[in-house]
């Protein structure tokens, strides 16, 4: 992964990137063919997504972009100009985890970790548009994210109990 | 409830759960120092080639670059984990497509990236040798020309009449199998942060399982005393017997020393496909003679495994496949010869499993035919063949406990198998296999084996522990502060796990041969011991008792049976530190397994204090049109010892099932015949994802296992090992087909049951396809 602040080698072209980050707008200097993983991790410090293949198959870089769940290590930052992100950082209420945060770790749907923010992310994106979902259409919307430590089963359970936690708990 | 625990045997999420599921935890890959610089290496395109010339003069002009090494700039010392014959950087030789040639280290990976553009290296290219049986033909290409042959190593072993015993069976089963090479896929790839201090000390940050034995390893790589390394594990995205020793590690350590400066080097994925450690491949022939009653009489086998260009643990890999599943069974006569050949190809080494679980494939597949045709229940079979608790095997393994009959009970209980298959339906079937394994290994760990931890608790009363293995996410810091603060009687919230620092930790030989638990979790629980007995002192000084008499339970002190007066955990802490003039309390304690180095000749000898034992069993449905396997249920009864977290070890056996099922239905590591890897990405190289993997349902049995801290044995490796075959005897039990070559090919399983088909309208009697 690059490093932005490090000197450049090279005259290099850049451009002014405006994103809202978390609900923090933010204003950067980018080369236009940096991806947002890139500019989340190395530009604004967020490291919480991750990059397991840099080609937009394993799911560990989603973040959400206008809510829709997104792989950034193939998607240019230039891309998401004037866009909101929501990264894993931006998921807990006043230092609170969000349900889905609290039920992965409860039900034990973590071992290593690596894939663990964005399918939460991923997750989030789903029950954000269907707040009841059943287990076939969990695996359905999460099927593009990989993980290799839990064998999933875990998982499902805990988007389920998280989706039961959030119908009762609040709006 | 009464309980006799105040926290083992209950579910307990990870300790470092929230901090993951926030994205808080830095992991070994996110890790940035000021003024880092980032490196790339050079990797051959050639799966074996002469390297006539190699010219890094333009990379070193270009701005940016800080550092260009070649074989030139290393220490150029052969070595290796076990066989030395490594070198840090290519020779004269590329020996595998992904072969390290040169490196670079710049302010950024695009320079860096443009900076290996600029390496000139003129090769010519040179026959390559991929499979092990070809590589050790005569006039084969060889891999390492000074040694006269691709053989790198050889296994014996003999125990009993073979020969006498063979031609006494009843019935005699041989084939041959193959299992074939995959890839660990942890999510996050290979790699090492380096720096060194002004005193030329190295510093190496890197997820690893065996910071201890790398750290010796690297020592003679560099040339320096073990003193000038220190190797720090933070946290890390998986592993599964991949992060032992590599290159990478020492070519950022290089780097980092060249250009004076932090250097990160990670592999993309394509190169941790390319060269990364993937399992050994192996041909399996097996001979297998059992009586009319389904008694074991023999077992022959031939193992070939290919270790790759060069050797990391693939023999002793090889010489675990020829024979841990002796005792398994009540063998009493059985020969194993295991050849390792050395191939152009990635340098293959430990995967979950490691030997076993290809010798349990084998064995597994064996027992299901035998089964079929002496008309005995598969279930049957392996009860009839058990050793039970308290026996010893052939090759003198003292087993204690050993739930196996009760795993084989539960497991087939849960899956309805009697019912299944009374009423078995077209095209669905139903299959069981077993395995046992090792919690350690002696023989790998060679000097000594065992585990030992340091508890230091300070005047606020928190208990902090060290140990020496490696937390890869399996779980390892959550059962460490399980079994301290169940010891200590204080809540778990008091305890954390430190990263193993090999400046701060005991010497812990590491994660791997399902030894983590047992090991470092009985060196834990001694050092806690020794942790409660100094703070027991004081606790009875203060409330004038005998400090034998006291207990602590939920952070208060008390005499045993008199909770009435008591003391709090603070109190106690606070007091001993006033007392001590500021010194902790430092507990330290060790384990001692009662395990030997096997006899060199006959291999006998107790290598592990405890074996665990599974048995597991798949439900598949095949599709009639494309061949297509579908797993639909799966059903994993453990012998765990005692369960010391439930949900992790769940976690730990569904997790392992869906790898053995991914190694079974679609993972394969494909090679040209020029011998260059063709899939080196998650798109070709196909993972189970979420629609792949049934809800695997885990069964503990816990027959409490007096080696085991608290009782437990580990669980890592037999979760995945009995997966491939119970998957491929209910392919058995759906359509006849016996799958001899992982992983299955759904075009060849159409065709053997067409020809099966074929066969039927012939009237052609026989069993066997």
């Amino acid at each position: 992964m690059n490093n932005p602040a490090a000197s450049a080698p090279q005259e290099r072209h850049r451009v002014v990137l405006e994103i809202t980050v978390n609900g923090r707008p933010e204003r950067l200097e980018i080369e236009p063919r940096q991806t947002l993983l890139e500019v989340l991790r190395d530009g604004l410090g967020l490291m919480g997504a991750k990059e397991g293949c840099g080609s937009g198959k394993c799911g560990a870089c989603t973040v959400l972009l206008e809510g829709r769940p997104i792989n950034s290590c193939i998607l240019l930052a230039v891309q998401a100009q004037g866009a909101e992100v929501t990264t894993i950082e931006g998921l807990a209420k006043n230092g609170r985890p969000h349900p889905l945060q609290q039920a992965f770790v409860d039900k034990g749907a973590i071992q290593c970790g690596f894939c663990t923010p964005g399918m939460i992310l991923t997750a989030k994106a789903l029950l954000d548009k269907n707040p009841d979902p059943g287990p076939e259409e969990i695996e359905e919307h999460l099927s593009g994210n990989l993980c290799r430590c839990t064998g999933y089963s875990k998982i499902v359970e805990a988007v389920l109990s998280a989706a039961e936690e959030m119908k009762g708990g609040r709006s | 409830m009464n309980r006799e625990f105040s926290l083992i045997g209950r579910p307990t999420p990870y300790i470092d759960g929230l901090d993951k599921a926030m994205g808080r935890t830095r992991f070994v890959s996110d890790l940035v120092r000021p003024h880092m610089l980032h490196g790339a290496v050079l990797r051959s395109p050639h799966a074996h080639a002469r390297i006539l010339n190699i010219d890094p003069a333009k990379a070193r002009a270009l701005p940016g670059v800080r550092a260009v090494i070649t074989f030139a700039d290393t220490p150029g010392i052969k070595y290796g984990p076990r066989s030395e014959d490594w070198y840090i950087l290519a020779r004269d030789k590329a020996l595998f497509h992904g072969h390290e040639v040169a490196a670079v280290a710049a302010v950024d990976l695009d320079t860096a990236a443009r900076a290996l553009e600029l390496i000139e290296v003129e090769y010519e290219p040179l026959p390559a040798v991929i499979d092990p049986l070809e590589a050790l033909e005569e006039g084969a290409p060889l891999v390492h020309p000074e040694s006269g042959t691709n053989l790198a190593a050889e296994f014996k072993i003999e125990s009993g009449e073979v020969d006498r015993s063979l031609d006494e069976s009843h019935y005699v089963y041989q084939d041959r199998y193959y299992t074939n090479q995959v890839y660990q896929s942890y999510l996050e790839p290979m790699g090492a942060l380096a720096q060194w201090d002004g005193q030329g000390r190295l510093e190496l940050f890197a997820g690893t399982q065996i910071p201890n034995m790398m750290r010796m390893t690297y020592a003679k790589a560099l040339g320096l005393a073990p003193d000038r390394i220190r190797v720090i594990v933070p946290d890390y995205g998986g592993a599964f017997g991949a992060k032992m020793e590599h290159n990478t590690h020492l070519i950022a350590a290089l780097l980092a020393r060249e250009a004076d400066r932090p250097v990160r080097l990670f592999h993309s994925r394509e190169e941790d496909f390319l060269a990364g450690n993937p399992r050994v491949p192996m041909y399996y022939d097996i001979t297998l003679g059992l009586d009319k009653d389904g008694r074991l009489k023999a077992k022959d086998v031939t193992v070939t495994g290919a270790a790759g260009a060069r050797l990391v643990y693939a023999q002793i890999i090889v010489a675990t496949a020829c024979y841990r599943v002796d005792s398994l069974y009540n063998f009493k006569h059985v020969r194993a010869k295991g050849l390792t050949a050395y191939t152009n190809t990635a340098p293959t080494s430990c995967f979950r499993g490691f030997g076993n679980s290809q010798g349990t494939f084998v064995l597994e597949s064996a027992l299901d035919m035998a089964a079929r045709e002496l008309r005995i229940d598969p279930a049957e079979l392996r009860r009839i063949n058990d050793l039970g608790p308290n026996s010893t095997s052939i090759h003198d393994w003292k087993i204690n406990s050993n739930g196996l009959r009760e795993c084989i009970d539960r497991a087939t209980a849960a899956a309805g198998w009697e019912e299944k298959r009374r009423n078995k339906k077209p095209y669905k079937g139903i299959g069981l296999a077993c395995c046992n394994h090792v919690s350690g290994n002696r023989p790998f760990a060679r000097e000594f084996d065992g585990g030992a931890g340091i508890v230091r608790i300070g005047r606020d009363g928190r208990a902090k522990v060290f140990h020496g293995e490696s937390d890869m996410g399996q779980g390892q810091k959550t059962v460490f502060a399980l079994i301290a603060a169940e010891r200590l009687g204080v809540p778990l919230e008091m305890v954390e796990v430190a990263d193993v620092d090999t400046d701060m930790s005991p010497f812990g030989f590491g994660s791997f041969a399902t030894r983590g638990t047992l090991m470092g979790g009985n060196g834990v629980l001694r050092a806690a011991e020794n942790a409660f007995e100094q703070l027991a002192q004081v606790a009875a000084d203060m409330l004038e008792a005998n400090p034998l008499d006291l207990v602590c339970r939920e952070g208060r002190w008390f005499v045993e049976g008199s909770p009435d007066t008591s003391l709090g955990w603070l109190e106690v802490t606070e007091e001993i530190t006033l007392r001590r003039r500021g010194a902790p309390v430092v507990g330290t304690g060790f384990y001692e397994p009662p395990t030997v180095m096997p006899d060199p000749e006959t291999k006998k000898g107790n290598i592990s204090p405890a074996y665990p034992f599974a048995c597991q069993v798949a439900q598949v449905e095949v599709d009639p049109e494309t061949g297509q396997v579908k797993v639909v249920g799966f059903y994993a009864a453990h012998d765990v010892g005692r369960a010391l977290n439930p949900l992790a070890l769940e976690g730990q056996i569904q997790g392992g099932v869906a790898m053995g099922l991914g190694w079974t239905l679609t993972e394969n590591m494909a090679y040209d015949p020029e011998g260059r890897l063709i899939n080196n990405d998650f798109l070709d190289y196909v993972l189970p994802g979420f629609g792949d993997v049934p809800r695997i349902k885990p069964i503990l049995v816990e027959p409490i296992e007096k080696e085991g801290p608290y009782g437990a044995k580990g669980i890592g490796e037999p979760a995945l090992n009995p997966s491939m075959a119970a998957i491929t005897n209910a392919i058995y039990d759906a359509v006849g087909v016996r799958v001899r070559e992982l992983p299955v090919n759904p075009e060849k399983l159409l065709a053997e049951m067409e020809k099966l088909r074929k066969e039927k309208k012939g009237c052609v009697s026989g069993t066997q396809p």
